[in-house]
C-alpha cells in the first residue's frame, strides 16, 4: 500500500487545490453585479449591434484539423529529435513514412478544400433529389457545368 | 539520463506483418490518389483497386500459411506480433469479407449519389486494425489494433450523412465504443500491474511460474479485459449499442462490420483468454459461462420481435457471438478452432445477407421492414432463393457451413463438460429459426399485390373527406399526399435493381456457404490446424 501513497497525496493535493481556488475566487471577486455593457460579447472593442452568430463554417474545422495533423507529427518528431544518433537509418526511414502518412491526410484535407476560402469551386455536388419528404439542396453553390441537378 | 541508454531497434520479420502494411498502405496510397485526382474519384476506379489490395493481402496469407506449415509459428518484433496459424486464418476471411463489402459498396454509394473512395480507404484501415488484432502478442498491440479497427468503424457508421439514423449510429457507437475502450485500456493497466508485463506469452509464463497471494488486482484486471472484448463482440450484457448501430449504418458496413469487428475482437480475445490468462480458467470459465447463455437466450428472444430486418441481423449476430463463447468457454485447442470456424462461417454468410438487404433496401436505404421481403420470389427468384440459402445457413440447416459451425461448438462445449450450456445453446438456435425460417416463409408467400391491400397512412384522410364531402379545396389539398403515397407501395412490388458487383459478391457467399457445407474437410482441416501459438 505505501507505494500507492504519493498518488493518494496527488489526489488529496487536487481536491484542495480545486476547493481552495473556488474559495479565493469567491473570497476576492468583486460583489457587483455585472453591467449589461460587461456581459456583451467582445468583439475587438466595437459595440455589437446584433448577435454572435451561433453557426459558423464547417472550414473552421477544418482548419482545426490541419492544425491536430501537424500537432501530432510535431509531438513525434520531439522525441525523435532527441534520440536518432542511436537509431541510425531504421529510424529515420520510419519516420519518413510516417511523415508521409501524415502529409497524406493533408493532402486529403487541402483537396478537400481545407485551405480554400470563398465560394467553393471544388465541391463534390452530388446534389440530392427532392423528394416529397426532403428539400435539401446546397443553396450558396452552384452546381458544375454540365451536371445541372 | 534518457538519452544515454542503448535503444535497440527489434528485429522485423517482414512477411508476418505484411498484410497490415498492405491494407494499411493500400488505404494511404488510395487516399493520396483520389487527393491528387482534380475531380471526384471514379467509383469504380477506388473499388478495383480496394479489391485488389485485399485480395493482395490474402494472398499473403497464404504465403503466410504456408511459412508457418513449413517452418511453425513465430513471434516477431519483440514477440509483440505473433504469426500462427490462427493468425492467418482471420486474416484470410477479414481480406476475403474486405473484398466481398467493397463490392457490395459500390452498389450502394453509386445508388445513394456519394461520390468518393473514403468508405473504402476507411473500411480497409479497419480491416487492417482486425488482421493486427489476431496478431497480436502483446495488450498494448491488442489495444492498438482495437483502436485502428474502432475509429474507422466510428466513421463508417456515420458515412451517410444524408440519413439521420447513421449520424446517430456513430455517435452512439463513438461515445459508447470510447467508454469501452477506456475500460479495456484500465483492463491492461491492472493486468499489468499485477503481473509487470503486457506481453501475452510472458503473462502466460508468469502466471504458470507464480501463484499470485493477493491476486485482486490481476482478477480486476482480467474482468476489465472481458468487458472490453464482451462489448467489442457484442456479448450480452454488453450489447446495447448493436441494434441501433447495426441498423443505422449504411447496409453493406452492416455486414462488414459484423464480419469483421467480430473476428477482430473474438481472435484477440480468444488468444488473451485462452492462452495467457489460461492458468486461470477456473476463474473467468464460470464468467464466460454466464455470459453465454445471456447472450444466447437474449439474441434469439430479441430477434423474434423484430420487424426491421437489419435489426433482427444485429440481435442474430448477438446469438452468434453466444455460440462463439461457447468455443472460448471450452477453453480448450478444439474450442478455439471450433471458434475460428464459426467466425469464418458466419462472416461469409452475414456479409451475403446484408448485401441483399443492401440491394432490398432501395434507394435512402429505407425498406427494411420485412414487409419489404414480401413474394420476392416471385419477383426475383435468384435473389430470394440466396437469401433464403443465407439466412437458413444462419439458422443452422444441415449442408451449410452454418450448421457444422454451431455443431462443432457444441461439441466443443460438451466435450468441456458445459452440457447444460451446449443444451441452452441449440434450444437458442431452434428459437432464432424461427425468424429466419419467416422471412424465408414471407419471401415464397404471396406478393403484396396478391394480399388484401394495407391502408397506408394517406389513406383515411381522403377517405374520410370523401365520404364526409367536405369541400372540393380540402381535398384537393390532401389528394396529392394520397397519390404521394400510392407509387411507394406500388414500388414494393416492384423488381429492385441488383448491380453486378454485389450479386457477384452474394454468389460467392451463398457458394462458400453451401460448397464449403457440402464438403466441409477444407475448411475443417484448415481451423483444426490453425492453432494457436501457446494453449496451455
Amino acid at each position: 500500500m505505501a507505494q500507492y501513497l504519493p498518488i493518494f497525496a496527488l489526489l488529496v493535493l487536487g481536491v484542495l487545490f480545486g476547493a481552495l481556488s473556488f474559495l479565493a475566487s469567491g473570497l476576492l471577486a468583486p460583489r457587483k453585479k455585472p453591467t449589461a455593457a460587461k456581459l456583451a460579447p467582445y468583439e475587438c472593442g466595437i459595440v455589437p449591434d446584433r448577435e454572435p452568430p451561433a453557426r459558423f463554417p464547417v472550414r473552421f474545422y477544418l482548419v482545426a484539423m490541419i492544425f491536430i495533423i501537424f500537432d501530432i507529427e510535431i509531438v513525434f518528431l520531439y522525441p525523435f529529435a532527441v534520440v536518432f544518433r542511436q537509431l541510425h537509418t531504421f529510424a529515420l526511414v520510419e519516420v519518413l513514412v510516417f511523415a508521409a502518412v501524415v502529409l497524406v491526410s493533408f493532402l486529403y484535407l487541402v483537396s478537400n478544400g481545407a485551405l480554400s476560402w470563398g465560394p467553393g469551386k471544388w465541391l463534390r455536388v452530388g446534389l440530392p433529389a427532392r423528394t416529397s419528404e426532403s428539400t435539401i439542396a446546397r443553396v450558396s453553390v452552384p452546381p458544375p457545368p454540365g451536371r445541372a441537378a | 539520463m534518457l538519452a544515454a541508454a542503448a535503444i535497440h531497434v527489434p528485429a522485423i520479420r517482414y512477411l508476418a506483418i505484411m498484410p497490415v502494411i498492405v491494407l494499411l498502405g493500400g488505404a494511404i496510397l488510395l487516399l493520396a490518389f483520389q487527393s491528387l485526382l482534380r475531380g471526384p474519384m471514379r467509383l469504380r476506379m477506388a473499388t478495383v483497386a480496394t479489391v485488389a489490395i485485399s485480395l493482395a493481402a490474402f494472398g499473403l496469407a497464404w504465403w503466410q500459411w504456408a511459412d508457418v506449415e513449413a517452418h511453425g509459428p513465430y513471434t516477431t518484433i519483440a514477440h509483440a506480433v505473433v504469426t500462427d496459424g490462427f493468425s492467418v486464418l482471420v486474416t484470410v476471411l477479414v481480406s476475403a469479407v474486405m473484398a466481398l463489402s467493397a463490392m457490395v459498396a459500390e452498389g450502394y454509394l453509386a445508388r445513394e449519389g456519394i461520390e468518393g473512395g473514403e468508405l473504402h480507404v476507411l473500411a480497409l484501415v479497419s480491416a487492417s486494425g482486425a488482421v493486427l488484432m489476431a496478431q497480436a502478442n502483446d495488450l498494448v498491440i491488442v489495444f492498438l489494433g482495437l483502436e485502428i479497427l474502432s475509429i474507422a468503424l466510428y466513421v463508417l457508421s456515420a458515412y451517410n450523412h444524408r440519413r439521420a439514423e447513421s449520424g446517430e449510429a456513430g455517435l452512439k457507437y463513438f461515445v459508447l465504443g470510447g467508454f469501452s475502450t477506456a475500460i479495456f485500456v484500465y483492463g491492461i493497466a491492472l493486468t499489468y500491474g499485477a503481473t509487470g508485463t503486457t506481453n501475452l506469452t510472458q503473462l502466460a509464463d508468469f502466471l504458470s511460474r507464480n501463484v499470485l497471494i493477493h491476486d485482486g488486482l490481476l482478477l480486476a484486471g482480467m474482468a476489465l479485459l472481458l468487458v472490453g472484448f464482451a462489448f467489442k463482440v457484442a456479448a450480452v450484457p454488453f450489447h446495447m449499442w448493436t441494434p441501433d448501430v447495426y441498423q443505422g449504418a449504411p447496409s453493406p458496413i452492416t455486414g462488414f462490420m459484423a464480419a469483421v469487428a467480430k473476428a477482430g475482437g473474438f481472435a484477440a480475445f480468444l488468444r488473451v483468454f485462452v492462452s495467457s490468462f489460461g492458468v486461470l480458467r477456473a476463474d473467468w470459465r464460470p464468467i464466460i459461462y454466464v455470459l453465454a447463455i445471456v447472450t444466447l437466450v437474449v439474441g434469439a428472444a430479441l430477434a423474434v420481435v423484430q420487424r426491421d430486418i437489419k435489426r433482427m441481423l444485429a440481435y442474430s449476430s448477438v446469438n452468434h457471438a453466444g455460440f462463439v463463447l461457447l468455443g472460448l468457454q471450452a477453453a480448450s485447442a478444439v474450442g478455439v478452432s471450433s471458434a475460428l470456424y464459426y467466425l469464418f462461417a458466419y462472416g461469409f454468410m452475414v456479409v451475403g445477407s446484408s448485401a441483399v438487404v443492401t440491394v432490398i433496401g432501395r434507394h435512402g436505404d429505407r425498406d427494411h421492414d420485412i414487409a419489404a421481403y414480401r413474394g420476392l420470389a416471385r419477383r426475383q427468384p435468384l435473389l430470394a432463393l440466396c437469401f433464403a440459402v443465407l439466412l437458413l445457413a444462419q439458422a443452422g440447416v444441415p449442408f451449410t457451413t452454418g450448421f457444422l459451425a454451431k455443431l462443432q461448438v457444441v461439441v466443443a462445449s460438451v466435450d468441456g463438460r458445459s452440457v447444460p450450456l451446449a443444451v441452452v445453446a441449440m434450444a437458442s438456435a431452434a428459437l432464432a429459426a424461427f425468424f429466419y425460417l419467416r422471412v424465408t416463409v414471407l419471401m415464397y408467400g404471396p406478393g403484396p399485390d396478391a394480399a388484401p391491400a394495407p391502408v397506408g397512412p394517406g389513406d383515411p384522410p381522403l377517405a374520410v373527406a370523401r365520404r364526409t364531402r367536405l369541400n372540393a379545396a380540402l381535398l384537393l389539398e390532401l389528394a396529392p399526399v394520397a397519390v404521394a403515397d400510392q407509387p411507394q407501395r406500388a414500388a414494393l412490388a416492384e423488381r429492385v435493381p441488383v448491380p453486378a458487383l454485389a450479386a457477384v459478391a452474394v454468389g460467392i457467399c451463398v457458394l462458400v456457404t453451401v460448397v464449403l457445407g457440402v464438403f466441409p474437410a477444407p475448411l475443417v482441416d484448415f481451423a483444426h490446424r490453425a492453432t494457436l501459438l501457446f494453449v496451455p
